[in-house]
């Protein structure tokens, strides 16, 4: 004999179906059919083979399979992929993670340690999420005269700013979410903005630490941008525009690391002091101040400033790829689509099943995608070498450092840029 | 016109909204996770290795690198300035890079007075 709930009466079941079946229907009629609607009437829906996509047809895909692929290909050229997934967030999220993880082995490997070994069976590689759930279970503790409301949005804040700076960056031709035509002064816009989050999260904070460490981050983050914005100007003259995609397409021969290599050279400087890595971390100095402006932030506040740090970290590496190193350019090492598939399907036994709209995607896309990964995981590398190998410096040092040295050279690479330009090396009618 | 450059901006604008509506639950669920105890007022002290803490947490600073932030609030207009001539200079005929160098020649006297200026620590 099954034991019932001792105090169940068919009336009240009843009740509670009708219940839910009530509320299902209110919140149908109220979300559901306005949705449908706007579906129907405001979105303007792809055309797929030949027809407009309606709401039924996008549901018929299960039973046709002609439609899967051109309803994918339609969803990955609307603005929200592009957002979401490849060439922005989810993209630059996974490189950042695993930077976050290579950074931690390699490390260890430089300190002769092993690093991150229990989590998960492979060498640790689990290790990230069992932090990601650490921090998400760990209580946030706010000091208590802390501005509250400043103090929690400031990592937020940090992340939607280090994301709008992927937004930027193209990874390969005709793949980026915002394809400005002054896209350089937009990446220098969203670059002013991180010092500005950086002492709004130190002064809300109301700890002695956040604020010494948050008027270090200032310091560096403007002296450094003087720097940053100067050692492009070179690689603007010859090419004549401050489009991103066409500064990368520029480089299909060569790339402008060739002829910029001071510019170069200051911008993974500059990038470095940017992004708080030794030698420059002097504002999250642990041997002096506790953690810098990062004190006071504890559970996921500190996860969420890492997170932004390490797609900082990926955006600018991309945007040295994009400038320095050629960004999508590289020999073709990406197969043609076999073009059988195309024309008669694939053919298993005595089944052809034909998939029309195929290539998801192209053969250019696919390579210059795998040379830009490869070129920006080369320069993060670089970028995370320092940590194992450099001291931190001094204030005064890295005030002068940035002020006279480098933007003296950034000068310096100007002057070779106008050189090039009028000795007819570069640019129209010139060499190459 | 102006809306259609605008609106080149607008996936920028929606990726920083992504990435903060994509971020933001991970703060709420953390709130509803983590255990929340407010029996100990030491607890919510600012962070000083331990110790009590004295005086105010927004304290007077030296100002003594105080010019160099005066002098990025100059040098970083002009140097988008140096953008606006260096993006069109294809276009423009060589004679118009002798004013250019006459004002990097501005530019360096004013900063190297500058820099004098921001080494004297006395003054700061």
């Amino acid at each position: 004999m099954s034991v019932i709930a001792p105090n169940f009466k068919l009336s009240e079941f009843i009740k509670s179906i009708l219940d839910v079946g009530f509320w299902t229907l209110l919140i149908f009629v109220l979300i559901g059919l306005p949705l449908v609607f706007i579906v129907l009437f405001v979105i303007e829906m792809p055309v797929i083979n030949g027809e407009i996509l309606t709401p039924f047809l996008a549901l018929t895909w299960l039973a046709d399979p002609s439609r899967i692929l051109p309803i994918v290909k339609a969803f990955m050229t609307t603005d929200l992929f592009r957002i979401a997934a490849f060439p922005g967030f989810g993209f630059a999220a996974l490189i950042a993670a695993s930077t976050i993880f290579v950074e931690r082995k390699m490390m260890a490997k430089l300190q002769l340690r092993v690093g991150p070994f229990y989590c998960g069976k492979l060498e640790g590689i689990l290790q990230l999420m069992g932090d990601g759930l650490k921090l998400i279970s760990k209580e946030i503790i706010i000091p208590a005269k802390a501005d509250k409301p400043i103090f929690w949005a400031a990592p937020v804040l940090f992340v939607g700013t280090a994301a709008a700076f992927v937004a930027l960056i193209p990874v390969a031709p005709g793949w980026v979410v915002a394809d400005v035509d002054v896209g350089l002064l937009a990446v220098f816009a969203v670059i002013g903005f991180f010092p500005i989050i950086t002492i709004l999260s130190a002064w809300a904070a109301n700890s002695k630490f956040p604020f010494i460490g948050g008027i270090r981050a200032l310091f560096q983050m403007v002296s450094f941008e003087i720097p940053l914005i100067l050692s492009f100007l070179g690689v603007v003259i010859v090419t004549g525009t401050l489009n991103l995609s066409e500064i990368a397409a520029s480089q299909s021969s060569f790339p402008w690391i060739v002829f910029f290599p001071i510019g170069a050279i200051i911008f993974f400087i500059t990038m470095l002091a940017e992004l708080e890595r030794i030698p420059f971390d002097l504002p999250e100095a642990e041997s002096e101040i506790v953690a810098g402006w990062l004190t006071e932030l504890s559970g996921m506040l500190y996860g969420l400033v890492q997170f932004g740090t390490y797609l900082k970290l990926y955006a600018f590496a991309g945007l040295f790829v994009v400038i320095f190193l050629g960004g999508w350019n590289g020999p073709m090492i990406v197969p043609p689509f076999p073009a059988e598939i195309i024309t008669e399907g694939i053919q298993m036994g005595p089944v052809t099943a034909q998939f029309p709209g195929l290539p998801v995607f192209t053969q250019e896309m696919l390579n210059g995608t795998i040379w830009f990964v490869i070129k920006t995981v080369g320069v993060i590398f670089f970028i995370i070498l320092p940590r194992g190998v450099f001291p931190r410096i001094r204030v005064d040092m890295l005030l002068d450092l940035g002020w006279t040295k480098l933007i003296g050279l950034a000068f310096v690479n100007i002057f070779i840029a106008l050189g090039l330009l009028y000795a007819g090396i570069l640019g129209p009618g010139g060499l190459f | 016109m102006v809306g259609e450059l605008a609106g080149n901006y607008s996936t920028v604008v929606l990726m920083f909204g992504f990435a903060v509506a994509a971020m933001a639950p991970a703060l709420v669920i953390s709130r509803m996770l983590s255990p929340r105890k407010r029996s100990n007022p030491v607890k919510f002290l600012p962070m000083e290795c331990g110790q009590v803490p004295t005086g105010e947490g927004r304290t007077h600073f030296m100002m003594q690198y105080y010019a160099y932030i005066l002098m990025f609030v100059i040098f970083d207009v002009v140097a988008i300035f140096l953008y606006a001539w260096g993006s069109t200079i294809l276009y423009l005929p060589k004679e118009a890079t002798l004013p250019i160098i006459g004002f990097l020649a501005i530019i360096f006297a004013a900063m190297a007075f500058a820099l004098y200026q921001s080494g004297r620590r006395d003054i700061w």
